[in-house]
C-alpha cells in the first residue's frame, strides 16, 4: 500500500475508529460500575451509560445523522411506540 | 489499492438510483422497527420481573456469566467497527479490503457464538437451566425461574439473528468477491450493515439489563 492508500484509509476510517473508542469506553465504564456496585441506586448511571451507546450505533453506525427526513422519521415511530408501550404498562405497575 | 467503480444497477421500477437507495434502506428500517418492538416486549418482561420480584431477580442475576456478558459486548462492539470499516471501503471502491472486514465481522460474530455456547455450558454445569429436567440451583424462590427464562429466551433469540446474520454475511462477501459487484450492487453491503448494527444494538440493551442493572 502506498502512503496516499494509507492516507485515504485513515480519513475513511476515521468516523468508525472514533465510534469503537467511545463505545468501548462507555462499555469499560458499566462493566465497572456493575462489577463494583460503587453507590446505591448505580443503576441510574449505568442504564444512562447504556442509552448513550445506543444513541451512538443508532446516529452514528446507522448513520441515521445523514439520513433522508423520512428515514430518520420512520426509526423514530418505532422509539416512539416503544415509549407508549413502555410508558402505559409501567404506569399500571409503578402505581399498583 | 486498486478503487473499482462503485454504483447501483437500477432495478425498472424505480426511476432514479437514489430512489432505489432509499427504498431499500427504508424498507430494512421497517423490518427492524418490528424486531425492535418484539425485543422491547421481551425487555419490558424483564422490567416487571425485577419491578415484583427484586431480591428474586437480584438472586438470579447474580448467577449469571457477568464477565463473558461483558467480553461479548466487546466483541460486537469491534464487529460493528469491521462492519463499519466494509461498509466505508465499499463506498471508495476497495474491494480487497472491504471483503477482509467482512469476513473478520463473520469472525468476531462466531467468536460471540462461540462464547454464548461456552456461557450456556457454564449455566448447565451449574443447573441454572430451570426448563430442564434436573436439579435448579435455585429451586427454593421459583421467582428466579421467571427471570432466568426470560435470560435464555431473549439471548437465544439474539443468538438467532446472529447465526442468520453470520450466514447472510459469508454469502454476501462470496457474491461481493465477485467481479463488477460494486459496480452494481454496493447498497446491499450498505443495507446489510444496517441488519448488523441492530444486532449490535440490541445486545447494548441486553447486557445491562439482563447483566448489569440488576446485580
Amino acid at each position: 500500500m502506498t502512503r496516499t492508500d494509507w492516507a485515504m484509509l485513515r480519513r475513511v476510517l476515521r468516523v468508525p475508529c472514533i465510534t469503537l473508542v467511545a463505545l468501548v469506553a462507555l462499555l469499560a465504564i458499566n462493566v465497572a460500575l456493575g462489577a463494583t456496585l460503587p453507590f446505591r441506586n448505580v443503576w441510574i448511571v449505568e442504564a444512562g451509560v447504556a442509552a448513550c451507546m445506543v444513541a451512538i450505533v443508532l446516529l452514528v453506525s446507522m448513520d441515521l445523522l445523514d439520513e433522508t427526513p423520512l428515514i430518520r422519521l420512520f426509526s423514530s415511530i418505532g422509539f416512539f411506540w416503544l415509549l407508549i408501550m413502555f410508558g402505559m404498562i409501567l404506569t399500571d405497575y409503578l402505581y399498583r | 489499492m486498486i478503487a473499482e467503480p462503485v454504483g447501483i444497477e437500477l432495478v425498472g421500477h424505480f426511476a432514479t438510483v437514489s430512489q432505489q437507495r432509499e427504498a431499500a434502506k427504508l424498507g430494512l428500517w421497517a423490518w427492524l422497527v418490528t424486531e425492535l418492538l418484539l425485543f422491547a416486549g421481551l425487555f419490558l418482561c424483564a422490567l416487571i420481573i425485577r419491578i415484583q420480584h427484586p431480591a428474586a431477580v437480584t438472586l438470579a442475576a447474580t448467577h449469571l456469566k457477568f464477565w463473558i456478558g461483558a467480553a461479548n459486548t466487546a466483541v460486537l462492539i469491534c464487529s460493528s467497527f469491521t462492519m463499519s470499516g466494509a461498509i466505508a471501503l465499499s463506498r471508495i471502491g476497495w474491494r480487497a479490503g472491504m471483503l477482509r472486514f467482512m469476513l473478520a465481522t463473520a469472525g468476531l460474530g462466531t467468536l460471540f457464538l462461540g462464547l454464548k455456547g461456552f456461557e450456556y455450558y457454564q449455566d448447565y454445569v451449574e443447573h441454572m437451566v430451570p426448563f430442564l429436567a434436573g436439579p435448579y440451583v435455585l429451586a427454593r424462590d421459583q421467582a428466579t425461574r421467571l427471570f432466568v427464562d426470560v435470560y435464555f429466551i431473549t439471548t437465544a433469540l439474539h443468538g438467532v439473528h446472529l447465526i442468520t446474520g453470520v450466514s447472510i454475511l459469508l454469502v454476501l462477501t462470496w457474491q461481493a468477491s465477485r467481479p463488477h459487484f460494486l459496480a452494481r450492487h454496493q447498497n446491499r453491503i450498505e443495507v446489510y450493515g444496517l441488519y448488523w448494527h441492530f444486532i449490535d444494538l440490541i445486545w447494548i440493551i441486553v447486557f445491562p439489563v439482563l447483566y448489569v442493572l440488576n446485580r
